[in-house]
């Protein structure tokens, strides 16, 4: 009998706790320990940003779902980790502290055979200082809450625009040199542009991209050359087009420094720093580690053995120029170098550096994305991470046989650019793989063309709305939810 | 690269899209679903 405990319920969580409970049979236990009661398919969070959604459409309970597929939940946070057990508990434990109920604010010491870390980002908006959601006229659609705070901020702005008939300035983009998920912020961009489009009011607003790519399409992926109909083209040159197509301004190279009400302050990579002004502005924050700590059995602290801000796994973390990166740097497994019954599948796991080469102004300022690590490779890493541990339970298989680095392996990339069941549009972007191999790929900028194609036109929002439909009833685990791939 | 209006009645032509629906929809997961692995070995 195995116990297998799951830090975290997000798409990767979620994923693995799926995946373990329907192939292993009921005498092993599988365990969920979660500060957030719902599952959310955050992918919809844009949609709840325009008021299309609402957080009921993308989120579900997950206590009666776990209980009735016999996976146990803790609705608690994880405090810290002993991965040699301790003077308490000689099994490896984690120390978790409860979030709701009754037991509010008391800890207890969960024990494990395997344990998956699937804590995903911790939404650094502290490391920008003024960047707080719903304050200073900043908002976020990291969370359906925040999401449905920015809809509601931002069809008062519409509202008050067309009552004065006074102008009104948008940002959208990053808050912070060294945020990632441009791809969310991109489709928030041309959703929030269609919905003032659709208002009658689109000459009335400014709509600017603040980013800290070097240029548009990087995405943390490096930018990419892909397929567009018979057409090479960059990706730099097609969210160009949909920007001038849209009457949208952009500001790459550029690291948000501080907010203040209405005031965006930034430094971009020619070192000079300079102030752009909004009437409402959503502004992804960088993510971190949650800053966890481990100890020895003998209770010393021994976290940089588990992190590196995220978790550490197997992948090489030597310093070396960009240059010299190379697609063998990616983790495979996602298991942890010291323990060999922890894993960190999804956003949870330490990159071995960035995607996109990194740059600095001469102050040395940083401005560049860091990794993206979308929902389709956290379902797959978690997924792996799952089959790798069943193989280990049912047939002591220590091979880890289940191996998916990012740098081979596909992604999609079902950008909305507006919402609507005729009107709406999307932008279809593959990539293989997600990072580039610029060793086997020399000619094609690291990718396989193809493979790495896009497409724009209203078929991509209903691609994107099947899928928001397709994940969430994979994610409540209704019949044959498992034919669905990650 | 500029869109055309050729390029925009074919993106927002719902018979059109109809079409691309379901050839995207096999090519994404041609790219996305067939395999992932190892680049060490």
């Amino acid at each position: 009998m195995a116990k297998i405990v799951i830090l975290g319920a997000g798409i990767a969580g979620h994923t693995a706790a799926a995946h373990l409970r329907r192939k292993l049979n009921k005498t092993h236990e599988v365990l969920v320990v979660s500060p957030n009661s719902n599952y959310q398919w955050v992918p919809s969070n844009i949609w709840v940003g325009i008021g299309k959604m609402t957080s009921k459409d993308i989120i579900f309970p997950l206590k009666p779902l776990y209980k009735k597929k016999g996976i146990g939940f803790k609705q608690a946070k994880v405090m810290s980790f002993y991965p040699e057990g301790s003077n308490q508990l000689i099994k490896p434990h984690v120390k978790v502290e409860y979030v709701t109920g009754e037991r509010e604010g008391t800890e207890e010491l969960v024990d494990y055979d395997y344990l998956i870390n699937a804590t995903g980002p911790k939404l650094a908006f502290d490391l920008t200082p003024g960047l707080i959601p719903g304050i200073h006229n900043t908002y976020s659609v990291c969370t359906f809450g925040h999401a449905t705070e920015a809809w509601k901020a931002l069809k008062e702005l519409i509202a008050t625009v067309k009552k004065t008939g006074e102008n009104a300035k948008i940002i959208i983009g990053t808050g912070h040199a060294k945020s990632t998920c441009q791809g969310a912020a991109f489709e928030y961009i041309l959703n929030v542009e269609k919905v003032i489009n659709d208002s009658g009011l689109r000459d009335k607003f400014e709509i600017t991209w603040l980013s800290n790519e070097y240029d548009l399409g990087d995405f943390g992926m490096d930018g990419m050359l892909l397929k567009y109909g018979r057409k090479n083209i960059s990706s730099a040159e097609m969210v160009k087009s949909v920007f001038e197509d849209r009457g949208i301004k952009w500001i790459t190279k550029s690291g948000v420094n501080k907010i203040e009400k209405g005031v965006a302050f930034y430094e971009n990579l020619a070192g000079e720093r300079k102030e752009a002004h909004f009437d409402f502005a959503m502004l992804i924050p960088a993510f971190s580690g949650h800053g966890f700590k481990s100890y020895d059995k003998a209770g010393q602290e021994n976290t940089s053995k588990l992190f590196k801000g995220f978790m550490l796994v197997d992948a090489d973390y030597s310093s070396k120029p960009y240059e010299e990166w190379t697609a063998q740097d990616w983790p495979e497994t996602y298991q942890n170098p010291s323990y060999d019954n922890i894993f960190a599948p999804g956003i949870a796991f330490a990159p071995p550096h960035s995607i996109s080469r990194p740059r600095k102004n001469e102050a040395g300022t940083e401005i560049y994305p860091a990794p993206p690590r979308t929902g389709m490779p956290s379902g797959i890493t978690a997924k792996l991470v799952a089959d790798n541990i069943i193989d280990q339970i049912k047939n002591n298989n220590k091979n880890l046989s289940h191996k998916g680095s990012m740098a081979n392996m596909g992604a999609a990339c079902i950008a909305s650019a507006g919402y609507g069941a005729f009107s709406g549009s999307g932008v279809s972007i593959t990539t293989f793989p997600i990072v580039p191999d610029y060793k086997k790929y020399p000619k094609t900028q690291g990718r396989k063309l193809g493979k790495t194609f896009g497409d724009i036109g209203l078929a991509g929002h209903w691609l994107k709305l099947t899928l928001h439909y397709a994940f969430l009833y994979k994610a409540k685990m209704k019949p044959f939810w498992w034919i669905i791939p990650e | 690269m500029k869109f055309t209006k050729l390029n925009k009645f074919t993106m927002k032509n719902p018979l059109i899209q109809v079409f691309k629906f379901v050839y995207l929809s096999v090519k994404i997961m041609f790219v996305v679903a067939l395999g992932h692995g190892s680049t060490r070995n």
